[in-house]
């Protein structure tokens, strides 16, 4: 060892420090100078073997280069830290808007009608569809509602000029009566759609709007299965913690009929305006489907039972979403389809 | 219905709270929809269903009550009757009764009773009423609206003295004949109509409403007290036909109950003279006051099948009873039950099923989770369509629900050949709701123009509908896309903001991307002969077609210094053609070369033609050719365009050598300005 190998260190050193941009390169570099067996402890261990006239000499040397690297690795230390608070200013000023393509909205009745087919789904129904003109036979006698009577006056409804017995569906249950007479049980199957009622507009009635319905048919289908399913149900749309109530009711095409309240997700069954506080609100009818109903369609009501229910799309989501009037969701306004 | 908490008391014992009270009707199917306090009374609002008309008085209420609480019903009997009449003015008052048609009035009874001195109520029947919401008249009438809602028998007082003759008819009205009902308006009747009549005319419509000139009055002095039951439909048809409705008429579509008849009138009877003095001097009845007594066989395991719980005969016995229900057991897992006459809604076992788990508590039913096989469905219609919508809002569209049916007038406007096929609603509320709509665009349109009414720049909106049209002697369903475009388009980049209005353009590419999604290649879009509308074409069929607006459906509109382009599709066509198998093909192993062609072409030269024109070469190397860039502008002549054209050449077999394609990309070029007579620059 020699003062020229000292030279060619700290030159070394100098070029390499330069090159160091990251804490990981530093502490390699200090590591290969400062280390327990890095190049000073190196140069250190073989003071012993030089000559006694050269220890001192060599021993200064070898402390200043050591004092030298301390400090460039400090004042790198300190660079580095400044500078990894800065670089988004040096790439691009993060606070301009982002880019990116706009996606659209669908329409809040199809994301909750969405929503609640996929929750039917996974407990096995399957989705049907129906047409929205039907006749007065599968919309009302099917059904079990008679023709001249005061059950029928919950479903007014629009009739088509020049022909005879045809009509926009009130509800979607006419489907049960396409589905039961083409199918053979078990079945289950649920039925989304638009329907149609004579209703003057307001802030809660609209002269169409969307209904899904579902129903289960097999051997062995009971009221407990109906309260059983329909618990999945408004867990999954509207949370674990909501309490759910069955009422007797009466439907004409459903024995014993059942309509089904939910704890007011607002005041979470206190009382407010929102339940007219009741602390419940009511989300949907349903209840075992009436032996003439299956008698209409060809099935034997003592062979198969079965349950149906039908609730009110926009109904549900006016709840979900706390909208308070019906016309929002026809009238399309922009500003409103953006916030779903 | 509203029954009052102290009344209900007159006919069960109720011990617990009036709020309680209202938890356990509700919780049995009378919804309680509301409970107030007033004057020391609680006031009870109970929604009915139309299955219960014996609920629409407090007697069946009361009942239900009782039923919930296991109490019995107190019974309230009547003083009066026959053997106090006195038998000489018996006879000198003969009012005979006919009915023309028992099938139409299977009821009637009449009783008259002389000297009456009408005036006000007692104060206790004045606050009833009141609490309950019915106005107080005088004591005749109130009395006999009092008897209404105690025992749901509507009852009818005429001025006797304005009665003529000597017989009471129940008839149906001649054709054109006339009345003026209490609320002074004048009717014409028809044959559908049941009236009450004198020998001259119309007295009253039957179950429904009374005559203005036969009314109790302050001058009444006799009057003939009616107590009848009428045919539902009859009642039903009479009152829909001349558009009123009455608490009778209400209950009496409904079905009163026969044999409460009789008990009411006299009931009515008795009050009337205590609180109007007089005396009941004459009672006449025609037809039957009994119902047959009809019995249900009830087979407990069916119970136990359609609830899903476990309930034992004796329990079940206690249920039936508590409703009035008389049970007998017939063997071992069966009974034979019979109906009280107040129940004609109970019918069938299923009937009685529900009102075992009506007092049963649906609470205490169990929830148990049924098993179902699934069935599962792939790539159904439903999933196709959402599948577009999905696509849809990538592209950025917002999805809107527009009504089906839509003005005439406004389809007119867009669609003049397609009105006279459209379908027409007979009885809309609204001019806004006379027709199904044929087609989508014009419900679009229209929300468009909401939309610039809310000061919306750009305006991008879709649904996917049912759209109706018949022929001769059927009616079509067919389900339809309609996207609907309007305004700029801004896209703020690194460069700064694009404004990018939108047309045909933006159309023609969502429905490519549609397509490509859909896994369509066959399709094509073709300028119709009148230019203003594009026809699509997918699998050689016509699905449907892109056009601007015409400026005079923007001014029916309202729509000013914008265009709206619309596109429509019919889906099942569309649907028809999808084909969502997907296929790998092989990677590029040999890297392929790009070449641009920059062109100066005349205005009215086809991009389309050009590009057929290089692929219609026919060089086997070239894999690809597309549009890179067009403008216009100042570097550009007038009437010339500027387009740019990216050529990709690639070979499956080796690396291309530049030199190879020289000479093929040259051809392309001397194509082009020959063909074309385009300037490459």
């Amino acid at each position: 060892m020699s003062g020229m190998d000292i030279e060619a260190i700290e030159i070394q050193v100098d070029s390499e420090i330069q090159n160091i941009s990251s804490s990981q390169n530093l502490e390699e570099f200090r590591l290969k100078y400062l280390g327990r067996k890095g190049i000073i402890a190196q140069l250190t261990s073989a003071i012993s073997g030089l000559p006694a006239q050269e220890r001192a000499t060599f021993g200064q040397q070898v402390n200043g280069l050591k004092n030298k690297i301390l400090s460039l690795v400090d004042e790198k230390q300190k660079f580095i830290t400044a500078g990894s608070i800065q670089p988004a200013v040096t790439l691009c000023d993060i606070s301009m808007p982002g880019i990116a393509q706009e996606l659209g909205h669908l329409h809040p009745v199809t994301q909750v009608m969405e929503e609640i087919c996929a929750i039917f789904m996974q407990m096995g129904f399957s989705v049907v569809e129906g047409p929205e003109i039907e006749t007065e036979y599968n919309n009302f006698t099917g059904l079990n509602i008679p023709l001249e009577h005061p059950s029928r006056d919950v479903f007014d409804t629009f009739y088509l000029k020049g022909k005879e017995r045809l009509l926009l569906r009130s509800h979607t249950s006419p489907v049960q009566i396409r589905v039961m007479k083409s199918r053979k049980p078990p079945l289950a199957v649920v039925v989304p759609g638009r329907v149609y009622r004579p209703d003057a507009v307001d802030a809660s009635h609209s002269f169409m709007f969307h209904q899904i319905e579902g129903f289960m048919v097999d051997e062995n289908i009971r009221f407990s299965d109906l309260k059983g399913a329909l618990k999945v149900f408004a867990k999954a749309v509207f949370g674990k913690d909501i309490k759910m109530r069955f009422r007797p009711h009466f439907f004409p095409f459903t024995e014993p009929s059942a309509e089904v309240d939910i704890s007011c997700i607002i005041c979470k069954g206190k009382g407010c305006s929102v339940c007219t506080k009741k602390g419940w609100l009511e989300i949907l009818g349903s209840g075992m489907i009436h032996p003439n109903v299956f008698k209409h369609v060809g099935y034997d009501p003592k062979k198969y039972t079965g349950f149906a229910f039908g609730m009110g799309i926009e109904r549900i989501a006016m709840l979900k979403y706390g909208i308070d009037d019906i016309r929002l969701f026809f009238e399309n306004d922009l500003r409103f389809l953006r916030q779903f | 219905m509203k029954v009052t908490y102290n009344w209900l008391k007159d006919f069960v014992e109720i011990k617990i709270s009036p709020q309680a009270l209202a938890d356990r009707l509700t919780m049995v199917g009378l919804e309680v929809t509301s409970l107030e306090e007033n004057a020391g009374d609680f006031i009870f609002e109970i929604e009915v269903t139309s299955n219960r008309p014996d609920c629409l008085s407090v007697m069946g209420i009361a009942r239900e009550s009782a039923a919930i609480l296991g109490h019995r019903l107190k019974v309230i009997g009547h003083r009066l009757d026959k053997k106090y009449l006195s038998p000489i003015i018996y006879h000198l008052l003969p009012i005979a009764i006919k009915i023309e048609d028992k099938k139409d009035c299977p009821l009637y009874t009449a009783k008259i009773i002389k000297d009456v001195k009408v005036g006000p109520s007692p104060d206790w029947l004045k606050k009833r009423l009141e609490l309950i919401g019915c106005r107080s008249v005088n004591n005749i009438v109130d009395i006999s609206n009092y008897i209404l809602f105690t025992w749901g028998e509507p009852l009818h007082a005429f001025d006797l003295d304005k009665l003529n003759g000597n017989a009471i008819f129940v008839r149906r009205a001649k054709p054109g004949e006339k009345i003026t009902t209490i609320d002074a308006e004048q009717r014409v009747l028809n044959p559908d109509i049941l009236v009450i009549a004198d020998e001259e005319k119309p007295v009253a419509v039957a179950g429904v409403m009374g005559s203005k000139d036969t009314e109790v009055t302050e001058a009444t002095k006799n009057i003939l007290l009616e107590a009848a039951a009428f045919n539902p439909i009859v009642v039903r048809r009479g009152r829909r036909n001349l558009g009123i409705q009455s608490e009778s008429s209400y209950r009496f579509e409904r079905g009163v109950n026969l044999e409460i008849v009789d008990n009411a009138s006299w009931q009515a009877a008795e009050l009337i003279q205590e609180s109007a003095g007089g005396s009941c001097v004459f009672v006449k009845s025609s037809g039957l006051a009994k119902t047959k007594k009809k019995s249900i066989n009830l087979a407990i395991p069916m119970v136990n099948r359609i609830l899903g719980i476990n309930i034992q005969a004796p329990k079940i016995k206690k249920v039936l009873s508590s409703l009035e229900f008389k049970t007998k057991i017939k063997t071992k897992n069966h009974f034979a039950v019979e109906i009280p006459a107040h129940r004609p809604d109970v019918t069938s076992q299923i009937d009685l099923i529900e009102e075992i788990a009506r007092i049963y508590g649906y609470e205490n039913v169990p929830q148990t989770l049924p098993s179902v096989e699934p069935q599962v469905s792939v790539g159904e219609a439903r999933d196709l369509v959402s599948l577009i919508k999905n696509i849809l809002v990538g592209l950025g569209l917002n999805e809107v629900i527009t009504y089906s049916l839509i003005d005439k007038d406004l389809l007119r406007h867009f669609a003049t050949q397609e009105v006279d096929e459209a379908i027409e609603i007979l009885n809309p509320l609204s001019r806004e709701q006379e027709t199904l709509r044929p087609r989508l665009i014009p419900s679009l349109a229209a929300c468009v123009a909401y939309n610039l009414n809310q000061k919306e720049d750009h305006i991008n909106i879709f649904e996917v509908s049912k759209v109706f049209s018949q022929s001769k002697a059927s009616t079509h369903e067919e389900l339809r896309l309609g996207i609907a475009l309007c305004g700029i388009k801004s896209l703020l980049l690194q460069q700064g903001l694009i404004k990018d209005p939108v047309g045909l353009l933006h159309l023609k590419g969502i429905s490519e991307v549609l397509f490509v999604r859909l896994g369509i290649r066959d399709y094509a879009f073709k300028v119709e002969d009148n230019g203003s509308i594009i026809s699509v074409y997918a699998a050689g069929e016509k699905i449907g077609l892109m056009a601007k607006l015409e400026k005079s459906v923007l001014d029916r509109l309202d729509i000013k210094n914008k265009d709206v382009f619309v596109l429509e599709f019919s889906l099942g066509r569309l649907l028809f053609c999808t084909n969502l198998n997907k296929k790998f093909s092989h990677l590029p192993v040999y890297p392929g070369i790009s070449r641009d062609i920059s062109l100066i072409l005349k205005g009215e030269v086809l991009v389309g033609d050009i590009l057929e024109a290089i692929k219609g070469e026919g060089n086997p190397l070239l894999k690809e050719a597309r549009v890179a860039d067009y403008y216009k502008g100042k570097q550009i002549p007038p009437g010339f365009k500027g387009l740019t054209i990216s050529c990709l050449y690639r070979s499956d077999e080796r690396t291309l050598m530049e030199t190879e394609i020289n000479p093929a990309h040259s051809l392309i070029c001397h194509l082009l300005a020959e063909r074309f007579g385009a300037q490459i620059r």
